[in-house]
Order: C-alpha cells, then structure tokens, then sequence
C-alpha cells in the first residue's frame, strides 16, 4: 500500500489516544452520574450524525467521542435531560455538522454547546475541575503534541504565557485547572484553532489573555465559565490571526525578495 | 544514427535538437493526430561512433546556447513556472542545480559526480552566462562538492536530509520565487558534469546514473542508464516473482511506464495491488460517501512543505481554485513532484497534483498572454 495515513479518521484516533488519560481521571474522580451523562451525550451527538449521514450523505466521524467528553466535562451541573439535549442538539448541528462534519467546521460543536447552555441557563452552577483530573490534562496535551494531532504552538503558547502570568500575580492559580483542561479539550483543536505557526502561537497567546482578562474583570464568573467563553472567542478570532500571520508572512517575502 | 546526431527538432526553433543518445538504429517511430511525435524507439548498435560538437564558439553566450540546444543538452532543461524545457531565446532569472536528492530510493548525487567535480565546476561556470541572476548549487549538507574560489557568482546552499527538504521547487521557493516574468530554470548537477564534459570534449556524456529500487525487485541496484532506457531490461531478472508494475520515478511522484522518463533518476518496482474489495454498502456509506475529505491541519502536513509554506492555508486556496493568492504564496515555483509528498500524506485523496496542474494551466492561460 503507498498511501499515506493522515487523513481525517488518523487524527481522530489520535486525538482520541491523547484524550485518553484526561478521561479516565475524570471518570475514576467522578461519580455514577458522570458517567450516565457522558453515555447521554454521546447518544444524543450519535443520533445527530446518523441523521445527516442519511439526510446527507455526510461520513460519520469518532469525533463526537471526544466531542462528548469535553461537554459532559464542562457542562453546568443541575441541567436536566431535556435541556441537555436541546443544547447538544444546538451545538452539534449548527457548530459542526450543517458545515459538513468534523474537518469542515469553523467552531469547535463542543464550544458551541456550552456556551449555548451557559449564557442560555447563566443561574446554574459551573462543574469544579479536580485537581488531579486537570493533572491528566499535561500527558494528554504530550500525547497530542507528540503525534502532531494537536497545534503546537497553541499549547505551548498558553503554556508558557501561563508560567509567567502566574508567578506575576495577573492569573489567579484558582483558575489554572480549568484553564488547562479547557485548553486541551476546546482551544487545542487542529481543525478550529489557527492554522499558521505563528498564528497558533498568537491563538494560544489570545486565549490566555482572554483568560487573564476574564479572571480579573468579570466578578462572579466560575473558572470553567470564564474558560470556556475564552475559549469561544478565541475560535472566533482564529482565522483573523491567520490573515496577520499571513500578511507577516506575504511582507517578510516582499522584503527578502524584492517581489510577491 | 551515431550517438548525439540530431533526430527531431523542434519545428519553429531548428537549432533546438532531440538526440541519439546511444549508438542505434531506428526502429519505430509513433506519430499522434497532427503528426506530433509520440515516441521514437532506438535499437542499440555496439560498434557506433559519437558525434563531437564544435566547442570553439562557447565563450560568448550565443554559441553556448547554440551548443547545448545542437547537443540535445536543452531538453534536459526545465523551467518554473509551469514546467517543461524553456523556450530556444529565454533567459532566466536564475539557474538552481539540484546536487541533493531526497526521494526515497533516489540515487545519491555525490556518488554521481565522484571524480567529476571539474567537470561540475566547468558546467557551473559556463551555466553562469546564460543569466544574470544567481546560480545556485543545491547540496546535502557535508563536504563542499566546489571549491569556494572556483566559484563567486555560484550560491551553494546546504538542504536537509528528509524529504522534501531537497525537493527543487520548494528551495526554489525559499531562496529565489519564480513568477511570470522571472522563469527560474532547475537542472541535475550530474546533467551539469555532462555539459562540462561536452564543453572539454566535445562529447555529451548520455547515461546517468540510476536507481532500480522497490519491494518487488530481489535487490536493488544502481545503473548507468540513458533516458528513455527500457524499464523491462533494467529490471529483468531482479524482480521477484508475481505480478508488479514498473514506475519511472519514485514511488511518490513515479508514473507507471515503458521508458525512463526523461528527467528522471530512478526506477520503482511495486508489487501490483490486486484489487480491493468493494466494501459492504453500509460500510461505504459511512466512510466513503463525502469527496473530497476534509484536510486536518497537523504537523504531518507542515513536514510535507519542509515548513516552507502555510501548508493548511495553501492547500484551502489550491483546492478552491484561488489563483491569485496561490500565486501570492508562490505556486508558481511549485510543479506535481513538489506537492506529491503532501498528496501522498493525505492518503491521496485529495488529488492535489491534478488540482495543481489545473490550476497552473489556467494561469498560464490567464496571465501570460
């Protein structure tokens, strides 16, 4: 066989490999609920994907995997089934498969559905990030990193940002667990994040002074909540980090080389 | 026909020759619709002579052109952008020789040019009248293949070991773009030797040396060829038993053939895939029914640019057919064999050589009339 193997599906088992010890943490620290809620999640993303493979023709993808995860993590506690659904049906349609699946959309469908729940039902409660399950959250982002799967410079940039905001007092250390498990599992996602090596850097380095800003301004909010709306309007400005990276890049030539 | 006697020539510039490349008798000419040439096959003859140019004019950048197109030098020549041999007057904003291959199963350049470094230095030199711009000489990193005195207007330029960080087009890309008006010209350093050898001697060395690799074939092996050899006789009795198919050029950028194609150094034995099973309908439904797949940007994707290249954003614009910031980000120095690494990446799916070519062909329609 002389075909290479970093098509779509590759990139999600890797992703899925990466995502491995975040979700054993999370399960082996949570509770029977956890566990329901996931199987909830997926179930309902699973139905989805069967409608618009038959509707329109669209691939199925593992992605709703890891899709679920990150919302049966992060999503506000006390939701109730029916709400659940209505938010995951939200996200997963118009965040990921009107576009035409995983690969193709310009917001992460897990983004999309927590900030739909969250500003939508803004009284519930925001889950806490355990501490050892935000630890997992350092081998999965190594196992992505590793792979190629995830963007190294999103991480990275965050990363480091973080070890310097935090030592200057500008990041509470309250926030970090959430931050990091919301960077690994909505901002560190190859197909929503920046596609050029410095606009990953600059989309990892936006994303924590979204964070740093959110932290410091907005009195009440919990950190998974100020996380994920990071999160959301990091996405958003990702391909405007593109272009700049890409002006950079068009002026850099011009000037080395006299020409376009 | 002696070795380098004129066998066609190109119909609006006489000077412009194909060649004998060895000792032979004609045996076959094909002609396509419009009595275009498709192939001339030779039969070798073991007591020929070789024809020996006139190489006292070489000075002066006429007579060198005239040299090399009389000797069949020219064909060897190749052009960005849009490919192929440069027309008979053009002059090129600069010359690239590539002394560095990375494909896999490529012949290592320096093993070509052992003991012809004069010869190199020769080709080099007189390669240097022919533009105004630079020439560079593209090396694996290592010993220099010139010396530094020999050698002021030439560029030498040390790629990486890993493909395709010696691939012709993206060191054109880094070091010198090609554009419409500034074609850059990018040729072999063994093919330069020979124009050093024809400048002493009078007499274009023909064979080069070529691979013979692949997992079809008992053991691989290298061979002094001419372009246009038989594939089957380079391969016969070395190929495993069953059924194979032979490529010219390297399994990646290679196409199924019967003769070495003419810029190509190496020979590529697959065993012949039966063919695949049509899967279940259902299966097929669920992975097959969307095309093209999407492109995940990942690290995998940027390697197969060399990092030369926004390789997510560039593939998004090649596939959506954006010719003018295509050209922004400098496809005009790109050709198929350049992007056929990230074709291969992507599980060849994407078709990106055929979307190039496409894409090519309308620029030239476009923006160069």
């Amino acid at each position: 066989m002389n075909r290479g193997l970093w098509t779509r599906e590759t990139v999600v088992m890797l992703l899925l490999a990466a995502y491995l010890p975040l979700a054993l943490f999370w399960l082996w620290f949570g509770g029977i609920a956890d566990v329901h809620r996931y199987a909830l999640v997926l179930l309902v993303l699973a139905i989805w994907q069967l409608v618009f493979l038959l509707a329109r023709a669209q691939p199925v993808s593992l992605s709703a995997v890891f899709t679920a995860l990150a919302i049966a993590m992060l999503v506000p506690e006390d939701l109730g089934a029916f709400r659940l659904i209505l938010g995951i049906s939200f996200g997963a349609v118009m965040g990921e498969l009107v576009f035409g699946g995983w690969g193709r959309n310009v917001v992460n469908p897990a983004t999309v559905t927590l900030s739909f729940l969250g500003f939508g039902f803004p009284a519930l409660p925001w889950p806490d990030i355990l501490v050892p399950v935000a630890w997992a959250a350092i081998p999965t982002a190594l196992i992505g990193l590793i792979t190629g799967a995830m963007p190294a410079g999103v991480v990275l940039g965050a990363a480091l940002g973080a070890g310097v905001a935090v030592p200057l007092g500008l990041l509470p250390s309250s926030t970090l667990p959430a931050a990091g498990v919301v960077l690994v599992l909505l901002v560190a996602d190859p197909v929503t994040s920046a596609t050029t090596s410095l606009g990953r850097w600059l989309n990892g380095l936006l994303y924590l002074a979204l964070v740093i800003l959110f932290a410091n301004g907005w009195s009440g909010a919990a950190p998974v909540q100020l996380a994920v709306a990071a999160a959301l309007l990091t996405s958003l400005a990702a391909p405007v980090l593109d272009e700049i990276a890409l002006m950079i890049w068009y002026a850099e030539r011009r000037r080395r080389h006299g020409r376009d | 026909m002696v070795q380098g006697a004129p066998v066609a020539h190109i119909r609006n510039n006489p000077d412009v020759c194909f060649v004998a490349p060895m000792p032979a008798r004609v045996a076959r000419i094909s002609l396509l619709q419009g009595h275009k040439v498709s192939e001339i096959v030779f039969f070798h003859e073991p007591d020929g002579d070789v024809v020996s140019h006139d190489t006292t004019d070489v000075k002066t950048e006429p007579g060198l052109r005239r040299l090399m197109q009389r000797s069949g030098f020219w064909t060897w020549l190749r052009r960005r952008p849009f490919g192929g041999m440069p027309s008979a007057d053009e002059r090129p904003a600069a010359i690239v020789v590539m002394a560095a291959d990375t494909r896999p199963f490529a012949p290592d350049p320096r093993l070509a040019l052992e003991g012809r470094e004069e010869a190199l230095c020769r080709g080099l030199t007189a390669l240097r009248l022919l533009t105004d711009g630079p020439v560079f000489l593209c090396q694996e990193a290592g010993a220099a293949l010139i010396e530094s005195t020999e050698a002021r207007r030439i560029r030498v330029i040390d790629t990486g070991p890993r493909h395709p960080q010696a691939a012709a087009g993206l060191c054109i890309h880094r070091y010198y773009p090609a554009g419409i008006d500034t074609p850059v010209w990018d040729l072999h350093a063994e093919d330069v030797a020979a124009l050093g050898t024809l400048l002493a001697t009078g007499r274009l060395p023909m064979k080069r040396l070529v691979s013979v690799g692949g997992p079809a074939l008992r053991e691989s092996r290298l061979v002094r060829a001419q372009a246009g050899a038989d594939l089957r006789g380079l391969t016969h009795r070395h190929v495993l038993p069953g059924p194979h198919k032979l490529l010219s050029g390297s399994v990646l950028d290679g196409h199924p053939a019967h003769w070495l194609a003419p810029r190509h150094r190496q020979v590529t034995v697959l065993p012949r895939d039966t063919l695949p099973k049509r899967p279940h309908w259902l299966i097929a439904a669920l992975t097959q029914s969307a095309s093209p797949k999407p492109v995940i940007p990942t690290a995998a994707l940027d390697q197969a640019f060399a990092g030369t290249l926004p390789a997510a954003n560039f593939l998004r614009v090649l596939s959506a057919g954006d010719d003018e910031t295509a050209m922004k980000m400098g496809v005009l120095s790109l050709l198929e064999e350049d992007i056929a690494l990230a074709d291969y990446v992507l599980g060849g799916e994407a078709h990106l050589p055929e979307l190039l070519r496409g894409m090519l062909d309308r620029i030239r329609t476009e923006f160069s009339a």
